[in-house]
């Protein structure tokens, strides 16, 4: 659908100019993420705009909860925890009604002060993240590379053989694969957390 | 730095993970690579850093076997196929094609069967496409011939990207349906539509015009009058689309097409409207405008309704006498707070030959709240006429109270007298004097017959008057006839006599410029 439009409409007020900036970030990386769990939870194509929505607002609503400490990473990552746990309730409520999206109440549900996800919760979350994001950079790599990634550290073969399938030098493998590692990672932590895409030496 | 590719180098290792190393640089890791343990490690460390790569190679496990209860069908884009070395150098997978990039050539080739005639690009069934008109968010604009008809075209095909979108393919044809629903002059027709092709596509009927956006670039700020023109036609769309229950949504330069050598405006691309009832969408302000011109209600996802497209013809209107829509900023978001927050700059001070009344109508319509913008549509559009009978006639047609009240005082008049010709210039005093003579020869034939009004009786009008315009009121004040129409139409007199001082004086004032830059 028409992300930078429903990002329009999700405007919160903060007093730090940074922090508004992180929401924004955050929405613009966050919303794509939710379309694509909206359509995994068997959401209907034509609602998945309305739930996506709603589940942002509740997320956009909460914002007025934050208290500030001075820094914008610290908003950033309490962001993304207050919409982990709302999303993870979608989730849930979603699952036992399969597909039965209620209007205005499904904001109302999603607003009540989030429960503390148990662990369970938490690596579902995490595994439709990861899911996510490997879906979603799949695409930049030549299918070479993410044939060597996905039979050296999905499948476990070795490097030497899947080398001698492919065709491929053992350096090759073991620089594209984490090269597509690197790039799962900094998609989930677009969402997750408050930390740079790679690039900066730590 | 020089790479030495026998030695361990963390740099290397990094930038080879943000994909930055030239393909020199990449086999000599490469062969790195093979044996040294140690920069294997390092370099997986680098890239999983807090994930882990046993948490991602669960979790794609996982998902391809089906034990996570999520993700019906959905992972054959992440099982590699099996490909031959040979023949593998485009990136794959699915979804990347983007329709925004799409070159015409390509395009064609795509899209359309092979041409006919010599001139065409390609065929869309019974219409021969000749060139590319334009293309924007939604799609691209084609120009095309329908042989049978005799008749140019204009054909809209929707972005390949949203095509393959059933709520953008549905918003389509909802277009066509709204739009063939109203029948006006002031609204482009919409003559067929197909939207079960591959991708889904209007035809309207071909004409001859530029976008109000357009000419706004091209020549700045309008005259008055064409400002209250095409506001007028613009209105009367709304008004007819409206009475459908119809809210465009989109109201801005872009969507309003002035046709050539014609006085007539179109409002196009009814993208964004649907029925105010239409209960799938309504409310969750999901579709929403264009940011510069959207009303306060759609930048805050709030429901949209009829007065919505009344504020975005206020912000049209502000840039059409200003040149710059009214709520600026650098990112869009930026922009949704002033339009939600600010009031925007007085038109005045940013055109002194706007009148002051029509500034107010514009203050009227951009109303943050949509019940204060002075009425719907149709009465608008009424008021508007009544603006463009009293700019051609002033003495025949005075404004309307109703208008004339909305004018805002305007403390301090900025003219191009004071802004051309500052204190210090070397062309005021010659100026001045040419000027003199030229207003008072005019004010003596306006001042004839002479006439009082006693003080007091001036007009709201009159609160907009230039400088010039306070001696030409003394002059009038020993007129005999009732106050009120007289002074209006003097006043109008006098304004258009400023504007044309006014103009005037640019034209000294660019060649004076040209005159001081080929001085050595």
């Amino acid at each position: 659908m028409n992300q930078p439009e429903t990002r329009h409409s999700l405007i919160v007020r903060l007093k730090n100019a940074g922090d508004e900036r992180a929401w924004f970030d955050f929405v613009t990386a966050y919303e794509p993420f939710l379309r694509h769990l909206a359509g995994r939870l068997g959401v209907p194509e034509r609602d998945t705009p309305d739930v996506v929505q709603q589940v942002l607002l509740a997320v956009a609503r909460s914002v007025d909860g934050w208290s500030d400490d001075g820094t914008e990473a610290s908003f950033r990552r309490w962001i993304a925890t207050v919409a982990r746990n709302i999303v993870i309730k979608f989730m849930t409520r979603e699952r036992r009604q399969a597909g039965g999206i209620g209007g205005t109440d499904l904001v109302q549900l999603l607003e009540q002060v989030p429960d503390t996800p148990d662990p369970g919760q938490l690596d579902q979350y995490e595994h439709e993240l990861i899911v996510w994001a490997a879906e979603q950079i799949r695409g930049e790599f030549i299918e070479t590379s993410w044939a060597a990634f996905w039979r050296t550290v999905i499948e476990g073969h070795s490097v030497q053989s899947v080398a001698n399938d492919l065709g491929i030098s053992r350096g090759s493998i073991y620089m594209s694969r984490s090269r597509i590692m690197a790039r799962i990672r900094d998609k989930v932590d677009e969402v997750l957390t408050d930390r740079r895409p790679a690039g900066e030496e730590a | 730095m020089t790479p030495t590719p026998a030695a361990c180098d963390r740099q290397l290792l990094r930038l080879s993970l943000d994909d930055s190393l030239s393909e020199q640089q990449e086999d000599l890791l490469a062969a790195h690579l093979e044996d040294c343990e140690s920069c294997q490690l390092t370099l997986a460390a680098m890239a999983s850093d807090t994930l882990g790569w046993s948490r991602v190679s669960t979790a794609l496990r996982e998902e391809i076997s089906g034990a996570q209860p999520l993700g019906r069908g959905m992972i054959s884009t992440l099982i590699p196929a099996n490909p031959s070395p040979a023949q593998t150098n485009a990136p794959t997978g699915s979804g990347h094609f983007s329709g925004w990039d799409v070159l015409p050539a390509d395009f064609a080739v795509d899209f359309l069967e092979p041409a006919r005639e010599a001139d065409s690009l390609g065929r869309l069934q019974d219409i021969e496409i000749r060139s590319v008109i334009g293309h924007g968010g939604n799609g691209i604009v084609l120009k095309g011939y329908q042989q049978e008809l005799n008749r140019l075209v204009a054909v809209k095909v929707m972005a390949p990207q949203l095509a393959a979108n059933a709520a953008a393919r549905k918003r389509f044809a909802r277009e066509a349906q709204a739009t063939a629903a109203i029948v006006h002059p002031n609204v482009m027709p919409i003559l067929t539509v197909h939207s079960s092709n591959q991708l889904p596509y209007l035809v309207m009927p071909y004409v001859d015009c530029e976008s109000l956006q357009e000419r706004l670039d091209r020549e700045g700020p309008l005259p008055t009058l064409d400002v209250l023109r095409i506001a007028h036609q613009v209105a009367r769309g709304l008004a007819a689309a409206h009475s459908q229950g119809l809210v465009h949504r989109d109201v801005k330069p872009a969507n309003i097409l002035l046709e050539r050598n014609v006085d007539r405006v179109m409002l196009t691309d009814f993208g964004l409207a649907r029925a105010i009832d239409d209960a799938t969408l309504t409310g969750t302000g999901l579709i929403a405008g264009t940011p510069q011109y959207m009303s306060p209600e759609q930048a805050r996802g709030d429901s949209v309704n009829l007065p919505s497209d009344l504020f975005s013809l206020g912000s049209v209107m502000y840039a059409m006498c200003t040149g710059r829509p009214p709520f600026r900023a650098q990112t869009s978001y930026g922009i949704l707070r002033r339009v939600i927050e600010d009031t925007p700059r007085p038109v005045g001070e940013l055109n002194a030959d706007v009148p002051a009344w029509l500034e107010g109508l514009i203050n009227g319509l951009l109303g943050k709240q949509s019940e204060t913008r002075l009425g719907d549509a149709a009465v608008i559009a009424t008021m508007l006429q009544s603006c463009i009978a009293h700019v051609q006639q002033p003495q025949s047609n005075p404004l309307p109270d109703r208008i004339r009240s909305l004018a805002p005082q305007r403390a301090r008049p900025r003219t191009a007298w004071r802004r051309l010709v500052p204190d210090g210039s070397r062309y005021r005093l010659p100026l001045m004097a040419i000027l003199s003579a030229a207003v008072l020869g005019t004010l003596a034939l306006v001042a004839i017959p002479p006439r009082s009004s006693p003080p007091g009786e001036r007009s709201a009008e009159t609160t907009d008057q230039r400088p010039l315009g306070g001696s030409a009121a003394d002059v009038g004040k020993s007129s005999p006839t009732a106050p009120g129409s007289w002074e209006d139409g003097l006043d109008d007199e006098l304004s258009t006599l400023t504007l044309k001082i006014d103009q005037l004086l640019e034209s000294i004032e660019a060649t004076a410029d040209v005159a001081a830059e080929s001085q050595p």
